[in-house]
């Protein structure tokens, strides 16, 4: 027969000095753990909300990143007419050649010097790129050494505050406007007029061409037409596709947040077994009471571990809350694939939380088991005698 | 029984406990020191012999805005110059791999050595490297793990220009703190690329350490007001840049090493007060025999201290321990180079489970010194 819940809740609540130590350690461990994962899946979140399924990104044949490709002026004109491409009502082609520069700007406050990536975008830039919307002032214009910020970024950096000038290169540049890029990557970039920014900084080419085909059809048919060419040595790829693979960033963070949710789970473990080894040697009469009464040893294990269980989850649940305070707070770090600033939130997701509570269980498992399998082979007659 | 035994006695009576109590202090200390390395791997970054000499020059821009070559004839006049090499990344994928763990760089071979003193290879490879526009040399830790060998041929696809290297191996360097790097010739890389007029940045040895920050200033204010300014910065100062662009990083490794102490603090003091709650009779009596509170808090404190010492010489000396006789660099693909715990990390780890064990000792001592006698012997478990 099975020991009732409530003789467990009972127990926890009746050492509450011990156990709340317990609870607060495991809590603090299963928060940390929730938090570097929320890290990496806020990095994941911004790659995957970038972009459309609509567009077509064209980059050097070989190159890695967006930031590494040439894409000539040449090439620009082999695909710019192409009858694949869509035309706004204007009847221009929604094509966008677009310049990165890397910048290396002063942080706010005396945080030394980072780099941030700027965007010259070619006029059909931002319609093509719906998502990024102005909260603030006004967009740039082109040859006025006029550049839009994201409001994430402006908060990080300093001349970055609208009506804000900067220098870099042999000009000066003037915040005209704030961007917000809706928790994608265009919430790291600067944007200017791309023309303007090839001539200030000597580029001969563009890095990427952001293409719109008329439709999925029309889509298919260029990507292998591109990438059939043997002269154009170019690649295309849906937009989305291409963003949602850039999370090398991610992948160091997933690494540390496991690394260290195991050292610490590994203390905490130890402390749990402390505490339950010292609440069944407390209560050494009691077991022996129960086994008189007819309960079996696997009801005495089982009835611990429940235990065990209730205590670690009370922690995870702390742990889950104090992760949510954390939730949508933006930070900064250096990506791996731009070699510049990359903003993002805490993306503490339900998915996370759940991990995290049944990692706080394990945690709970593992350090009950020992102290339960000793409480039930305490000798009964002893256990009973005992003081 | 001495004073001393008496106290050893008592920590070790209920053995498991101790045990535990040992290994929970151990495994938090073990993360304190690995998170303090981890911190130290990324804010300072160890420096080479040369290093107080060496002075990078890159683009006021950015690193990733090109140098023109003709800035070269200009910096080799100036004085307090010793060598000047062009320093450019290429940026290639080695057998098709995802991430390729060594970067390559085109230098001039002639002036390289020069600059980077510490590099030290054969004369006789050195020689065959700067006859030879197709070659290059390679770092002793890259030629290990891959198994090259001189003559071998190492093709690199490049991600960051649009050629890609076939260079004959003639060389093997070491004596750098991070011997991975492919060096090969900056003007076959010009000629692959059409005449190429541009370098990725330069690097300058000072002749003296006292000529350094004339150098420097020479070098800055040269190219003031050019369509190309520079950034001159010793390599501590270039190295420091990258550890600011890590930003909240730094912060947040940090914070987890304040959580982990504050979690260590409130397992220590909750384990203490159980063994002491244990024996609450015991105290008792000790005081009705005429031990004063300081005494008995004495007993504790050596208890508490003597464990948590203990599980800082397993924790943090196992962590020493460990990443002395691990190769990190193989283990984690070259992202971390040295992972070095220094005696300073060792030495604020000690002092945390010095503080910890003082700290536990002080709620079950005064629990103790508030019970009067009669009540800690009436006391039941």
């Amino acid at each position: 027969m099975a020991l009732p819940l409530k003789y467990n809740l009972q127990n926890v609540l009746v050492r509450w000095r011990s156990t709340l130590a317990t609870i607060l350690g495991i809590g603090l461990v299963v928060g940390v753990y929730v938090l570097m994962q929320a890290m990496a899946a806020g990095i994941e979140k911004s790659s995957a909300n970038t972009g459309s399924e609509d567009n077509l990104l064209v980059t050097r044949k070989g190159s890695t990143s967006e930031s590494s490709s040439i894409v000539s002026r040449e090439q620009l004109r082999s695909l710019l007419y192409s009858p694949e491409i869509a035309r706004n009502a204007a009847g221009e082609p929604l094509v966008s050649a677009d310049v990165l520069i890397l910048l290396n700007q002063p942080r706010r406050e005396g945080g030394g010097e980072a780099n941030v990536l700027m965007r010259g975008i070619s006029p059909r830039g931002r319609e093509l790129r719906p998502q990024v919307r102005l909260i603030e002032g006004r967009w740039f214009e082109g040859g006025k050494r006029e550049v839009v910020v994201s409001r994430r970024l402006a908060a990080r950096f300093a001349n970055f505050e609208l009506g804000g000038r900067f220098r870099s290169g042999p000009a000066e540049y003037t915040v005209v406007g704030h961007s917000d890029g809706g928790g994608s990557a265009f919430d790291s970039e600067i944007w200017m007029d791309a023309d303007e920014a090839r001539a200030i900084f000597d580029r001969d080419q563009y890095s990427s061409l952001l293409v719109r085909p008329v439709d999925a059809a029309a889509a298919s048919n260029l990507v292998n037409r591109i990438e059939t060419d043997k002269r154009l040595q170019l690649l295309a790829r849906v937009e989305s596709e291409y963003y949602a693979e850039q999370t090398s960033t991610a992948g160091p963070i997933k690494w540390l947040g496991n690394f260290l949710a195991i050292a610490m789970s590994v203390g905490a473990i130890f402390a749990a077994m402390n505490t339950m080894y010292a609440s069944v040697g407390a209560r050494t009469r009691e077991i022996g009471t129960l086994r008189v009464l007819g309960f079996r040893r696997r009801s005495v294990v089982m009835s611990f571990l429940i235990e065990g269980a209730i205590l670690a989850s009370l922690g995870g649940v702390l742990g889950c809350m104090l992760s949510l305070f954390m939730n949508g707070y933006a930070v900064g770090t250096l990506s791996f694939s731009t070699f510049s600033e990359t903003v993002f939130e805490f993306r503490v997701t339900p998915w996370l939380m759940a991990k995290g509570l049944l990692f706080s269980i394990l945690v709970g498992l593992l350090g009950t088991l020992f102290p339960a399998i000793r409480a039930s082979r305490l000798p009964v007659i002893s256990a009973l005698k005992s003081l | 029984m001495t004073l001393p035994g008496f106290v050893i006695r008592n920590a070790f009576r209920n053995k498991r406990r101790a045990l535990l109590s040992t290994l929970s202090v151990a495994a938090s200390l073990f993360l304190l020191v690995v998170l303090q390395t981890f911190q130290r791997e990324f804010t300072l970054p160890p420096e080479d012999v040369g290093a107080s000499l060496r002075i990078a020059v890159r683009n006021k821009v950015s690193l990733g805005q090109p140098l023109p070559a003709r800035q070269r004839p200009i910096i080799e006049k100036m004085p307090g110059i010793a060598a000047v090499t062009p320093f450019t990344f290429f940026g290639g994928r080695f057998k098709d791999m995802e991430f390729t763990p060594f970067a390559q760089f085109a230098v001039d071979p002639v002036t390289f050595t020069n600059v980077f003193v510490d590099a030290k290879l054969p004369l006789d490879q050195l020689d065959a490297w700067v006859k030879d526009r197709n070659t290059c040399i390679v770092g002793e830790d890259t030629v290990e793990r891959y198994g090259l060998k001189l003559g071998e041929k190492i093709k690199l696809a490049g991600t960051f220009y649009p050629v890609d290297l076939d260079l004959r191996l003639v060389g093997i360097y070491s004596g750098t703190l991070d011997d991975r790097s492919v060096f090969f010739h900056h003007k076959h890389l010009d000629e692959m690329l059409g005449g190429s007029q541009t370098v990725g940045c330069w690097w300058v040895r000072a002749a003296s350490s006292e000529e350094a920050p004339g150098v420097i200033s020479t070098l800055n204010d040269t190219f003031a007001n050019t369509s190309a300014e520079v950034r001159a910065e010793t390599e501590s100062a270039f190295q420091m840049g990258f550890v600011s662009m890590w930003g909240n990083v730094k912060l947040l490794i940090g914070s987890i090493s304040s959580v982990v102490v504050f979690t260590l603090l409130l397992v220590a003091v909750s384990t203490m007060s159980m063994a002491i709650r244990e024996r609450f009779r015991e105290l008792a009596i000790l005081k009705a025999l005429g031990y004063r509170r300081r005494e008995l808090f004495g007993f504790i404190l050596a208890e508490s201290f003597g464990l948590a010492m203990v599980g800082a010489l397993v924790g943090a000396g196992g962590a020493y321990a460990l990443f002395h006789s691990l190769d990190i660099e193989k283990l984690t693909g070259g992202m971390l180079l040295h992972f070095e715990v220094t005696p300073r990390i060792l030495a604020s780890a000690a002092t945390v489970a010095a503080a910890l064990g003082i700290i536990a000792a002080v709620p079950p001592s005064l629990a103790v010194a508030r019970t009067s006698v009669v009540d800690g012997l009436k006391t039941l478990d």
